[in-house]
């Protein structure tokens, strides 16, 4: 469950985010659409602790975050699997290592992380290029591979920006099943995205921000 | 595979979890400085230089030390007697001198033995025949007890000099004296070196690390982004500072080592010359120890201060 009750983010006087309500259900698969500089990447920023509000508060599983700092920081997010519009892969490391860094940063054993790794690459369709250079992959292949780092930990939530914004329509469409595949065995799943064509075919939630407000889709 | 398999297993079953984690963080710094010999070898000549500078300044006033504590401590006279005493007032002298509480020894050099000292050590023998008597006068010489403390030893140096009889007295021990605190100003000017040196070394190799953090910014982002802790983005580069420290300590003691053998041949002439069982001391363990856990410690700090300075950054965007 993710709170979002009365949350302002301002720069100087502009207002990426204004008095925002938000709330997503355990489990819930939502998106977040919006114009150009609605507010849908500060909205995850705040969620990540890469930002913090200028008012209000946020709530995750009923719990205050925005207190926290330091080490708690670190094992806060480490419960979200996070995607990138431009997958951040490292490239000094093959696909396995990428895969692998949530685990290690978890502290789990060289055998499970091998296992593991193997099993979300096998989910994202990838299990033949662990040992490939991710610099090697296609753009859609790498964004797979950045899935299955966000998802290797079995984190409870599953955050992506623009995860679709490089690839064409078949692509993105492929990547968006991937997620409602995650969503499916009980992750919940908040993805901005403005690619309403693609959104529209799916039958979820759709949340729409417009200059940093909510202007369709319920605040709950 | 089954081997490694086996080994994995093992090793998991003896190795805790942050082990791993650290030898997994060193072997990829490792590498990574493999990738990049050149440049990682200039850094181990940065560190082993501004190292083996002050070490071997070290080296050098230990010797000179060494050498100053062979001789004999106690401060020494020399009485030069006047024209008018003949030898056997130069030994009632020497005498009534012996029984003051602070002399330990005196001796007598009666001027014909002098003289032919004087010859034999100068060779001058045409030149002092021909003077029409011996020019040299009696003289005593006159040790102290070990215990005796410096301000005495002025104060007896006045009553030596009020005695019937003294010309002059000389304060043999003075040059010795004179080079004890000499070597004293030395000891904190290698000091005063070494911790220039050391901060230098700490400056650069901070600059050399900061580059190396910076240039794996992505890396830093990402995990501290999945949820990885400040310790954990901070270890590949705390281990990188290792290595320098570890490659450049050693190459510094190598430096060390044939800095002596360079000059062990000259110094050791010396020492001949001057009739001393002395030799060079070469650089203990300790020294080479030292070296490796001095350069340790500092890559560690610059590395620690890179991390800081990058963390710091990226917590104000
Ligand atoms: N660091 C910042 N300084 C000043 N203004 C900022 C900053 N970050 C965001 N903003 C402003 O906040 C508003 C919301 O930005 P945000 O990135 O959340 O939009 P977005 O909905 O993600 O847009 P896009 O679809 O283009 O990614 C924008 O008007 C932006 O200019
Ligand atoms: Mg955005």
């Amino acid at each position: 469950m993710i709170e979002f009750d009365r949350v302002s983010r301002r720069h100087g006087d502009q207002h990426a985010l204004r008095n925002l309500n938000l709330a997503v259900d355990q489990g819930e698969m939502t998106f977040l659409t919006g114009h150009s500089g609605a507010g849908k990447s500060t909205v995850l920023k705040l969620l990540l602790l890469l930002d913090r509000p200028t008012g209000g508060e946020i709530r995750v599983n009923g719990d205050r975050i925005t207190h926290l700092t330091g080490g708690a920081v670190a094992r806060y997010r480490r419960r979200f699997g996070v995607v990138f519009q431009d997958h951040r892969l490292l490239f000094d490391r093959s696909v396995h290592d990428n895969v692998a860094l949530p685990l290690e940063i978890a502290g789990f054993s060289p055998r499970d992380i091998t296992r593991r790794v193997r099993a979300a690459l096998d989910k994202v369709g990838l299990l033949a290029s662990e040992r490939a250079d991710p610099a090697s992959l296609s753009g859609g292949e790498q964004q797979r591979v950045g899935i299955a780092r966000a998802v290797v930990a079995r984190p409870e939530f599953l955050i992506a920006d623009e995860p679709t914004g490089n690839l064409d329509p078949q692509l993105s469409s492929e990547i968006m099943s991937l997620f409602e595949a995650f969503n499916q065995v009980g992750v919940t799943v908040l993805i901005a995205t403005h690619d309403m064509p693609l959104i529209c075919r799916l039958r979820h939630r759709i949340v729409t921000l417009s200059s940093g407000s909510l202007v369709a889709g319920d605040a709950s | 595979m089954k081997i490694s398999l086996l080994r994995e297993r093992l090793l998991w079953r003896w190795w805790p979890v942050w082990l791993l984690q650290h030898q997994s963080a060193a072997a990829s710094s490792w590498k990574k400085l493999q990738g990049r010999p050149l440049s990682t070898f200039m850094t181990w000549l940065l560190v082993a230089l501004s190292l083996a500078l002050p070490a071997s300044l070290l080296l050098t006033v230990n010797n000179l030390n060494s050498v100053t504590s062979h001789f004999e401590r106690p401060p020494q006279f020399s009485l030069l007697l006047t024209e008018q005493m003949d030898l056997d007032d130069a030994t009632h002298l020497q005498q009534a001198i012996t029984n003051w509480p602070e002399v330990a020894r005196v001796k007598l050099i009666p001027r014909d033995e002098a003289l032919s000292q004087f010859i034999a050590l100068t060779g001058l023998n045409p030149l002092l025949e021909s003077l029409p008597r011996n020019p040299l006068p009696h003289t005593l010489l006159v040790s102290l007890h070990n215990t005796a403390p410096e301000k005495d030893s002025t104060l007896l140096a006045k009553r030596l000099e009020s005695s019937n009889g003294v010309d002059q007295v000389v304060l043999d021990t003075l040059w010795m004296i004179r080079l004890e605190e000499g070597l004293r100003a030395a000891s904190r000017w290698v000091l005063a070196v070494g911790a220039m040196m050391l901060l230098t070394t700490v400056l650069a190799l901070g600059n050399i690390l900061r580059l190396t953090v910076v240039a794996r910014g992505d890396e830093i982002l990402v995990v501290r982004l999945i949820g990885g802790s400040s310790a954990f983005a901070r270890r590949p580069f705390l281990y990188t500072g290792l290595w320098y420290g570890l490659g450049g300590g050693a190459l510094g003691a190598v430096m060390l080592w044939l800095f002596c053998g360079w000059l062990a041949g000259p110094v050791n002439a010396l020492f001949i010359l001057y009739e001393s069982q002395q030799r060079l001391q070469w650089p203990g363990i300790h020294y080479p120890l030292g070296l490796l856990a001095v350069a340790v410690v500092l890559g560690w700090i610059a590395s620690w201060m890179a991390c800081q300075r990058h963390f710091r950054q990226l917590d104000k965007q």
